[in-house]
């Protein structure tokens, strides 16, 4: 299933104040991506590693698989960023084909290797919100700060389908493999159809009788939880702020 | 061996294991952190009057008939799960669907644009593709540019009567195709090449993203015809019940 949504509930941070780690986060995350820095960046990693792993007590070794998710991403595109083709070489290294050279400039491996640190650390601050941090509790600060609560309604009720969905999609796709479904490529483009179309007749058939439930139950186009609250620690909050200024001071010294 | 052999078999090799390691691309997210700020911004500006205009549809179709929030999110969930999904593919290596050609053909445009960006925050928040700063251009790119030519294309080919499983196809492979394009010039603004500016930056994307991207779209082409078919094969009634969303314009 969802492993990010599956270790969140085990975390040791999940019943700490909701918006004291969205906050955390989103300020955070926005630091990075400012800064590019180098140094903040291995601050930022550094920290977060300690409190999802170290407090969180996420497993070291998912942690670090879950980090490297985006490393081809990473090195294709930041690939395209330092190689470039042209007919002068420029400062860095140049290797020669032909007339034309694939050069780059030490401006440019610089700036590479601080778009890779912070990047990574930007996906560290995600990590330690959706690792930490239940769906549903994310959904109520939106609710929170005023997201339309349209949008707050279809995400609980998408976010609930999207379960139901996966394991009814993953039952027949092991009976498909169980009957060799997933030989060759041929037969598995023909699978993979049958079951997203099944998948979408199930999901619609479902929507209707879900609705039938909710509506005995008094549905009024509102869905209410009863929200648990976790009240934010003193300590907490200072720890944060602290931290914060701290990167704001980083971001305006302009740190390497 | 000399020692510059030495160097350049080193180098071979380190790419090598990388790649070996590297859990193969997925769609064409943009990944957390990896635009400037002004970018993000920026990009999240020009999604909002799409967002707008299919938020406006949606609500007008739900104060008409409340029931239709569960057949929305459903599909949303449809969505998320399809993309979440590995597809079978001829190399060999893992990959996903994008589900925006097959969202545009049977939702409309103004619908997938709102279910979009919700299924693009599960996916930032519950898979880690994508992220909460790139969110404006993966929006724009994955659940606004993409769906509009999809749905463009399936309308023009039902107009000049061409073969439906030959629109569906074309559809969803160029939905997918401008997608990748969207985003290489999104990363080719934000980035531009030190010799050539934008332009030459944005080859340079298009060029390393095509050998993981173009087969794709062929596959997620491909799939959306068979899904298609097989869902007017077994579900007329229900299509109708989805059609009811794509007036909503």
């Amino acid at each position: 299933m969802i492993v990010i949504d599956k270790l969140c509930y085990s975390s040791r941070l999940r019943y700490t104040n909701a918006e004291v780690k969205f906050t955390y986060a989103i300020l955070t995350l926005l630091f990075c991506v400012i800064s590019r820095s180098l140094v903040m960046a291995a601050i930022v990693l550094t920290v977060n590693g300690i409190l999802t792993v170290g407090k969180g007590r996420i497993p070291f070794v998912v942690y670090r698989r879950l980090m490297l998710i985006p490393l081809a991403f990473i090195l294709l595109s930041t690939g395209a960023v330092i190689v470039n083709v042209s007919k002068s070489p420029l400062d860095a290294y140049a290797i020669p084909i032909g007339s034309w050279y694939m050069t780059g400039s030490r401006a440019s491996l610089m700036f590479a290797a601080r778009l890779i640190l912070s990047a990574f650390a930007a996906v560290s601050c995600l990590y330690f919100l959706s690792l930490n941090t239940t769906m549903t509790d994310i959904l109520g600060v939106l609710a929170k700060i005023h997201c339309p609560q349209m949008m707050v309604e279809l995400m609980l009720l998408i976010y609930r389908f999207i379960f139901v969905l996966t394991q009814t999609a993953s039952a027949i796709q092991t009976s498909q493999k169980s009957r060799l479904g997933y030989q060759d490529f041929k037969t598995s483009v023909r699978s993979f159809g049958q079951m997203a179309a099944v998948l979408f007749i199930r999901a619609l058939k479902r929507s209707n009788a879900l609705y039938d439930a909710m509506e005995s139950r008094g549905y009024d186009g509102r869905i209410r939880v009863l929200q648990e609250s976790y009240p934010p620690k003193r300590k907490e909050i200072v720890l944060v702020v602290l931290f914060e200024i701290a990167l704001l001071v980083g971001c305006i010294l302009q740190l390497p | 061996m000399s020692k510059r052999e030495k160097i350049v078999m080193r180098a071979v090799i380190a790419f090598a294991v990388l790649f070996a390691v590297a859990p193969v691309a997925n769609a064409m997210h943009i990944m957390e952190g990896y635009l400037p700020v002004s970018f993000c911004v920026a990009w999240g500006v020009v999604c909002l009057p799409f967002l707008a205009a299919g938020f406006i549809s949606l609500k007008k179709k739900l104060q008409e008939n409340r029931r239709v929030i569960t057949l929305v999110a459903m599909s949303g969930a449809f969505v998320f799960v399809i993309s979440s999904l590995k597809i079978p593919s001829v190399t060999g290596s893992c990959s996903h669907m994008t589900g925006t050609g097959l969202g545009a053909i049977l939702l409309g445009p103004a619908a997938v644009s709102v279910l979009g960006i919700i299924v693009l925050i599960f996916q930032a928040v519950l898979l880690a593709h994508g992220g909460l700063t790139t969110l404006g251009a993966n929006t724009f790119s994955m659940a606004i540019a993409g769906p509009l030519v999809s749905y463009g294309i399936y309308k023009l080919c039902g107009k000049c009567k061409v073969n439906k499983r030959i629109s569906v196809f074309l559809a969803a492979f160029l939905g997918d195709l401008f997608t990748y394009c969207v985003t290489s010039i999104q990363l080719a603004l934000a980035y531009p090449s030190e010799s050539g500016g934008v332009a030459a930056s944005a080859v340079k994307f298009l060029g390393v993203f095509a050998p993981t991207q173009v087969p794709l779209a062929v596959i997620e082409g491909i799939l959306t015809v068979v899904i298609v078919i097989a869902l007017e094969t077994y579900a007329r009634p229900e299509l109708k019940a989805v059609g009811f969303l794509k007036e909503a314009k």
